[in-house]
């Protein structure tokens, strides 16, 4: 459970790292961010092999929704006792909702101000951004001088405000907090319009659906590229998906094993934390 | 961020020069007195020689960045004539810099008096020619070569070429060749960027071309791994020559494992024959005909194998410390915290832990020992682990080419010091 614990301290320490780099004088340091992003990563695969992944799906009481697969000698467990008081408030906010608070400020996605409005923008911004590179992914909500640059600007993320696409946050200087109180109904209508180019085109979809994640991900520059493949849909549907199975997963999936989506919760949880 | 942290520290071929380069872009050179000159007790001292300024910040609009002038590495070039040059260099920016005297200077001319007006011509009745005089020494730096925009990420190392001629220049992700006549193009020599960047898993740390051998370079990378290459083989050295890796020890796993493996500093040892690489805890020296495993490893600091999680928070674990050989690659020096540097011993396999602070040092006073205590009974003299100073890092370290003097630099103070063993 310690290790539980600590993997969730670090996760939370990392990300505030990489949202401070976006704003440190010099820009970015890629070496830096890697490093960063690796140790987020063993973070990450300490939280799921320890066995408690129910508290994922936690109401506020911190119980579990439903038990989680157990390992074979596991005990079926309610939370243990380290969860019964209030763990550092960035992880109570992390696991409980199946609806994401507003505070992110590590990812700028612009808060909903009408659902149908940015789909749109989202889709056209992704396709002329989307140049030479391939992970312009991340592009979405960020300024061409990116990537697919041909000057051959490299930095995984601008520190600077980008305030042309949308008017409100970019990557790296936008408001500090991004409320996005509208992005759970975001989701929705996103999905639907995006279904029928998700089979034709998966870049969009990686823009449009992981914005937030895939933003997230270029910070790190690590290779997180299977997780975006194989999970196109918004991290916060995983929590409400997990546990009726891979049955349930969001449709434009490719591949929706468990594992998989259990890699993505704790990423969500924890870019949700912030 | 103070701007006179010093950055990095480097003595010339003959050692007789020793430059700083710190945050705030300034390059100070340091010269050592002749023996036959003044008192006796100034011989072998070092002393400022000249003081520029060889970056300014810019900022880079394109991609509304800010480009730091702190001054990453300096390397000398073989000295050809009276006059010095360097090498410094920014994260983006390489700057060739003449470093040369004056100490005669013309007076008597016919159009100008002595206080540099004009003087009215009709007003000349006589002509003379102007004789040199002698002046009091200056010391001028100006910059002959400008590298610029061939660096998309940020330089870490260069490194001048045997030829003379050539050197490299490296950043996160690339390496390119120069020649140093020629700034408006240069040769990439090796690319490791991904085609889709979110598959980055390495980047280039340290790079330093082969002392004798020309054709010659390896670059570290931050999965600590080495890798050699030889430009004879292909014009893009992404493939390497040989790969120095040691397999991992699982039992020492941690969250962290992965950036205390990250090489910080590579570097040849004087002969060719041997490199030594460091990483966050420990030092190590490899036989370039053997790549499986290095033949020396010196634990630096192992006693903060406990601590890499603070060291993690307080970004410590980040530090890149640089190493370096002495004149006969006998011994090796690299820093530490609480302003301790060690130096170990190739021969003896002695090492000892020694604090560059100003109470410690008082001129031509021998340094003590220092002992970290790292668990159990604290002894008197020894410091315990949690006491140490964390902000008193030595990152940059220097040993002179052919004597025994070495240079420390703890964050904004240089210390100089020297073997009496002569």
């Amino acid at each position: 459970m310690e290790f539980k614990l600590e993997a969730h301290r670090i996760v939370s320490i990392s990300l505030g790292k990489i949202y401070n780099s976006r704003v440190q004088r010099g820009g970015i340091k890629l070496h830096k961010n890697l490093l960063v992003s690796l140790v987020l990563r063993s973070a990450r695969q300490v939280y799921l092999s320890d066995p408690c992944p129910g508290l994922y799906l936690a109401g506020p009481t911190g119980t579990p929704a439903v038990p989680p697969p157990q390992q074979p000698g596991e005990p079926v467990a309610g939370p243990p006792s380290g969860w019964g008081e209030p763990p550092p408030p960035a992880g109570r906010a992390a696991w409980p909702e199946p609806e994401p608070p507003p505070q992110r400020p590590m990812v700028c996605h612009t808060p909903g101000a009408g659902s149908s409005e940015p789909v749109t923008s989202v889709a056209g911004a992704g396709d002329a951004l989307r140049g030479g590179e391939t992970d312009s992914a991340a592009a979405a909500c960020c300024p061409p001088a990116r990537e697919e640059q041909p000057v051959g600007d490299g930095s995984p993320a601008p520190p600077a405000p980008c305030p042309r696409k949308r008017g409100a946050a970019g990557v790296g200087g936008g408001r500090a907090g991004c409320p996005a109180p509208g992005s759970t109904p975001l989701k929705k209508p996103r999905r639907n319009s995006e279904e029928q180019p998700s089979t034709t085109d998966e870049d969009t979809d990686e823009e449009m659906e992981t914005g937030n994640v895939a933003n997230l991900i270029s910070i790190f520059g690590s290779s997180f590229s299977g997780l975006l493949r194989k999970s196109p849909a918004g991290g916060r549907e995983e929590e409400e998906a997990e546990e009726s199975g891979p049955e349930a997963a969001e449709p434009g999936q490719i591949c929706c094993d468990k594992p998989v989506l259990r890699d993505m919760s704790p990423w969500s949880t924890a870019i949700v934390a912030f | 961020m103070r701007a006179d942290i010093i950055s990095t520290v480097e003595f010339n071929y003959s050692g007789d020069l020793l430059a700083t380069g710190d945050k705030g872009g300034r390059v100070v050179i340091f010269q050592r007195e002749q023996e036959n000159k003044g008192r006796a007790h100034s011989r072998g001292e070092y002393n400022v020689y000249s003081t520029f300024q060889s970056h300014e910040p810019e900022f880079d609009y394109l991609k509304s960045l800010e480009i730091e002038e702190k001054i990453n590495k300096i390397r000398w070039l073989p000295q050809q004539n009276a006059a010095h040059f360097l090498l410094s260099t920014n994260d983006k920016t390489i700057k060739l810099w003449k470093i040369s005297e004056r100490d005669k200077r013309a007076e008597g001319y016919n159009l100008k008096d002595e206080d540099g007006r004009l003087r009215d011509p009709f007003r000349i009745t006589a002509l003379r020619v102007p004789i040199l005089k002698p002046m009091d020494l200056m010391v001028e730096a100006s910059p002959r070569r400008i590298f610029a925009n061939a660096h998309t990420y940020h330089i870490n190392s260069i490194s001048v070429n045997s030829d003379h001629e050539t050197y490299l220049s490296a950043d996160d992700l690339r390496i390119n060749l120069w020649h140093l006549e020629i700034t408006d193009r240069s040769f990439n020599i090796v690319d490791i960027k991904p085609a889709n960047m979110e598959e980055l898993t390495e980047v280039i740390t340290a790079a330093e071309f082969h002392p004798h051998q020309c054709n010659v370079f390896v670059y570290s990378s931050s999965k600590g791994t080495i890798r050699l290459c030889d430009m004879r083989s292909s014009a893009l050295c992404d493939r390497h020559a040989k790969f120095f890796e040691e397999p991992e020890d699982p039992s020492s796993r941690s969250f962290f494992s992965e950036i205390i493996s990250s090489i910080s500093d590579v570097k040849f040892s004087h002969s060719g024959r041997y490199m030594m690489t460091r990483d966050y805890l420990s030092v190590k020296v490899w036989d370039l005909n053997m790549e499986g495993r290095p033949v020396e490893t010196h634990q630096v600091h192992e006693y903060l194998r406990s601590k890499l999680c603070s060291l993690y928070e307080n970004d410590c674990i980040f530090d890149k410390f640089e190493c370096c050989w002495n004149g006969s690659d006998s011994a090796i020096m690299t820093g530490s915290y609480n302003n301790f540097f060690r130096m170990f011993d190739r021969n003896t396999r002695r090492d000892v832990t020694l604090e560059a602070s100003r109470e410690n040092s008082k001129p031509r006073a021998s340094l003590k020992p220092r002992k970290v205590c790292t668990g159990g009974k604290r002894k008197k003299d020894e410091i315990s682990v949690d006491s140490l100073d964390f902000n008193k890092k030595i990152l940059h370290t220097a040993w002179h080419p052919m004597e025994s003097i070495i240079a420390v630099a703890a964050t904004n103070n240089l210390y100089i010091f020297q073997d009496k063993i002569n």
